[in-house]
């Protein structure tokens, strides 16, 4: 039942991108996000993919598994389309006067900035997670939460939190279809009946899986305990994160993209001032 | 000869007073001073005034029935437990002036049962990094601790890999790597080796024993495998908490009887050499197969002995219907399949099983023996019986697909049409530790839970005698149990309340992965007795996966070798394990039986037995009386 949840969806391979610091691509996606809502005409939108294409390209992935992740929202996109198709509103009218159904201009622009930004949005995200291991992630979420470390807030147990979840992913993953398997070989049915009986037939996964992972973690705390572990008090740290020349260049890149976007925004109506008003939003 | 061993009974019989504690103290690595500790206030303690001394560099086996206190034992030692009574004292240093336990847990580490759960991060070299980056080692210094660590146990190559994909010795090895990395100077091990098959217990064994020889340190094991403990230089025996006996493992093991009475079972050596003894055949004690070969040999040679045995006469075959044969043919399946994480678990596998049959299936964790089994009674489907499944059109001139094919009994499982659950109340599995599948309030509602799944409309009383007819089968009482959680239970009850759960609907077979995994040898051996009492009364054909093969060689008709997915070979236990090189080339053992055998034979005599020990001794002595030539 659970066998397609290959867990994250890191794609193996060795390119620029594989080997950026993942908080340089943290906030790379994060730069990219503001400039892909900062930007108001096509050229920005352009200048946007355009980067994305390039990281792409850089990332050495298939295109297919980046543009695949858009298929999780498919539809929340068509819903928020034809709401704002149809409710948006402006001032030039498409459809004939009579029509029930109202089509302006200005929400036919809106709504394709809408979903080239969503678009946009989610396979930069894609980027990001084929191209760098949830541990190689989770390691740059801690490094860019230290500063929080001030304020007292635990970043150290967080982080430690979170890698400890990811690694036993897999093996809680294992247990279920173990447990699954085993109540199917004793008559269980998963598969039929209303979702009252379906819920119900879930008690026999849900309990053993449970005390499972309370056993689990009661072990797991005690051989932690057994390795010298008491807190983030005067702990080092192995793994160090390190920029290279290759952050350098991403991080200039998008600094060019932010830089673009905006100086499109502001001169976009010298480029070619009659079509103007088709390229931007109102 | 008999003064000696007079002697050596009182030294088993002699506990330490804690007069000799005291003055071993100086130079000792572990002292333990009339400890007394319990879990909870008013249960019986887990260990009771208990006093040991373990010197630097010894390596000290512990063993004992479940419950013994053994793990409390390793969790007292670096203060994961601390005494109620006593002291317990590392290098000195005493648990209870708890200013920092780190200090001691610095000095001494423990790797415990269950690989899986020891790991706290997804990167090799990161799990190996935890214990220095906790106690505040520089970076570099770490970097040379990992490279050290993991080439001790011999997995440098790992270094940034992930745990996931590695089999259950590596796992545990490199547990043990991120130990070694604190730098600890006693390696303590809490039943380390009890979840792994016998390649993966052989690894870690070797980096044990040459942790003990060459790098000097204290090794405390806590086993239930004989061959384990003869690795040491002193084995204790605990009993309900309390050090019953000690002495160099050979001493211990000669003492079947004692251990006996600590709810130990006798080795297969020992058992047969006091089958021997018992028909007047003067062999001493022996411990290891070679030995007892040896032993007889030498013997036969006074005696005069024949050189061959009587011949192994089969038992008669009990003529079966046939009626509930497995039939496997050309099994192929591969997990994941057109996904980048494709992996070939089974290839080409033909296999019948008769009606009637004992089958054991042998081999590796990850041999694809599980993934077989578990397509016996259809929680694997074949392709052809999924509801997407469209055949493939073949091209003219190419020949047809050959398409995996398995009948049970009357079922076709590549049949669509095929009542899959009929199927599975037929084929009665267990699974690996099948306790922990157990999640009803009651036992009676757990044991009654495949019961009303399988048959609809069953009636209350109906229900309540199957269900205690089932308890009372595994060997529990049915008043007694019943209204119990099941988590109450201990946990070898707990592993027949979750057997009766599957065999509560009178399955036709009943398969069992590994259905001794885990528990001590008496609970071993009752659990092997409780399948041949099944076999006799309650299903007609039971077929258990196991990698122990002294067990196939005790208890099955017929076994199957299955390795890297593919069927090697299926012959009687009496044929297999002749084939002691084809079989070590592949990773696996013999019995202790076959090696005695293959033994006797380079010393020029013939013993013809089908590998259990009954049958083994029986033909030994045959040979002091005459063999064949008489």
């Amino acid at each position: 039942m659970l066998n397609d949840v290959t867990f994250g969806q890191y794609y193996p391979a060795k390119s620029f991108v594989h080997s950026m610091d993942p908080r340089t691509k943290l906030l790379a996606l994060i730069a990219f996000i503001v400039a892909i809502f900062l930007a108001d005409t096509f050229y920005g939108m352009f200048l946007c993919l355009a980067v994305l294409i390039a990281a792409v390209i850089a990332a050495r992935v298939p295109f297919g598994s980046v543009l695949r992740s858009v298929k999780g929202i498919i539809v929340i996109l068509v819903i928020t389309s034809v709401l704002n198709l149809f409710f948006h509103g402006g001032e030039h009218l498409l459809t004939p006067e009579s029509w029930v159904i109202k089509i302006y201009r200005e929400s036919v622009v809106f709504t394709v900035f809408l979903l080239l930004r969503l678009f946009l949005l989610v396979m930069a995200s894609a980027i990001l997670t084929l191209t760098t291991t949830p541990v190689r992630l989770t390691d740059g979420i801690e490094s860019l939460l230290t500063p929080l470390k001030w304020i007292k807030f635990p970043v150290h147990e967080l982080a430690l939190i979170m890698s400890i979840a990811l690694r036993f992913i897999p093996t809680l993953i294992d247990e279920t279809n173990r447990i699954i398997a085993a109540q199917k070989a004793r008559g269980a049915d998963f598969e039929s009946g209303n979702i009252f009986k379906r819920i119900k037939a879930v008690v026999p996964i849900l309990i053993p899986l449970l005390i499972s992972a309370l056993r689990r973690a009661e072990e797991l705390g005690d051989a932690m305990d057994a390795r010298c572990y008491s807190g983030s008090k005067n702990r080092t740290k192995y793994k160090k994160l390190t920029f290279g020349w290759r952050d350098l260049v991403g991080a200039l890149v998008f600094a060019a993209l932010i830089a673009g976007v905006v100086l499109f925004n502001v001169y976009a109506a010298d480029i070619w001032p009659e079509i103007y008003e088709y390229i931007i939003i109102t | 000869m008999q003064n000696e061993n007079f002697n050596e009974q009182e030294k088993l019989n002699a506990v330490p007073p804690a007069a000799e504690g005291e003055q071993k103290e100086q130079g000792a690595a572990v002292v333990f001073d009339g400890v007394t500790f319990s879990y909870e206030e008013d249960a019986a303690p887990a260990l009771k005034d208990f006093f040991l001394s373990v010197s630097k560099g010894e390596f000290l086996a512990v063993i004992g029935h479940n419950g013994s206190g053994k793990s409390t034992l390793a969790r007292l030692i670096n203060g994961l437990l601390l005494p109620d009574k006593g002291r317990v004292k590392v290098f000195g240093m005493d648990t209870l002036e708890g200013k920092n336990p780190v200090e001691i847990r610095k000095r001494a580490g423990i790797v415990f049962q269950n690989p899986d759960n020891q790991m706290v991060a997804s990167i090799i070299e990161d799990d190996v990094a935890f214990g220095p980056e906790n106690l505040g080692v520089e970076r570099e210094e770490i970097g040379k601790r990992i490279d050290w660590a993991l080439k001790a146990v011999g997995m440098e190559a790992y270094r940034t890999g992930t745990p996931s994909r590695l089999s259950g010795g590596q796992k545990q090895r490199i547990a043990i790597a991120g130990v070694l990395a604190i730098k600890p100077d006693i390696l303590i091990l809490d039943e380390s080796t009890a979840m792994l098959d016998p390649r993966g217990r052989r690894e870690v064994m070797d980096v044990v024993t040459r942790l003990n020889r060459e790098e000097g340190m204290t090794v405390i094991l806590i086993t239930h495998f004989m061959e384990e403990a003869l690795l040491a230089d002193r084995t204790i025996v605990l009993n309900r908490g309390e050090m019953v006996m000690q002495g160099t493992p050979a001493e211990i093991f000669l003492h079947s009887e004692r251990l006996e009475a600590y709810n130990l079972s006798l080795p297969r050596i020992g058992r047969i050499c006091k089958n021997l003894q018992a028909a007047g055949i003067p062999v001493a004690d022996c411990l290891t197969p070679e030995q007892l070969a040896a032993e007889v040999a030498q013997e036969g040679e006074k005696a005069g002995a024949a050189h061959r045995s009587l011949p192994y006469i089969p038992a008669p075959v009990e003529q079966n219907g046939h009626e509930w044969d497995i039939d496997v043919k050309d099994l192929t399946f591969t997990y994941s399949a057109k996904s980048p994480f494709a992996q070939r678990a089974l290839r080409g596998i033909d296999l019948h099983i008769d009606e009637g049959e004992f089958f054991g299936i042998i081999g590796h964790t990850g041999s694809g023996k599980s993934t077989l089994v578990q397509h016996l009674n259809a929680l694997i489907k074949l392709p052809q019986a999924e509801k997407k499944y469209r055949p493939k059109k073949v091209k003219k001139g190419e020949p047809a697909p050959v398409l995996p094919q398995i009948h049970v009994g009357q079922f076709d499982l590549s049949d669509k049409k095929c009542d899959f659950v009929k199927l599975r109340e037929s084929v009665g599995m267990v699974f690996q530790y099948p306790e922990y599948q157990l999640f009803a309030e009651t036992v009676f509602a757990d044991v009654a839970f495949g019961l009303k799944n399988f048959r609809k409309g069953i009636t209350a009383e109906e229900t309540e005698v199957a269900v205690r007819d089932a308890l009372e089968i595994v060997g529990l009482s049915y008043e007694e149990v019943k209204d119990k959680s099941p988590f109450d239970l201990s946990g070898g009850q707990k592993r027949r309340v979750a057997i009766a759960g599957v065999i509560v609907t009178r399955p036709h077979i009943l398969i069992l992965d590994e259905p001794a995994a885990g528990l001590d040898p008496l609970g071993k051996q009752e659990i092997m007795e409780l399948l041949h009492k099944l076999h006799r009364e309650w299903c007609r054909t039971v077929i258990v996966v196991s990698h122990d093969m002294d067990e196939i060689a005790d208890n099955c008709t017929r076994a199957a070798v299955i390795s890297r997915g593919e069927a090697v070979l299926c012959a009687p236990p009496r044929e297999l394990f002749k084939r002691e090189e084809e079989l070590s080339s592949l990773g696996l053992d013999i019995p202790i039986t076959a090696k005695a055998c293959a033994r006797l034979k380079e010393l020029g005599y013939e013993v013809d037995t089908d590998f259990t020990c009954e049958d083994f001794s029986e033909k030994v002595i045959s040979l002091f009386k005459g063999g064949e030539d008489a």
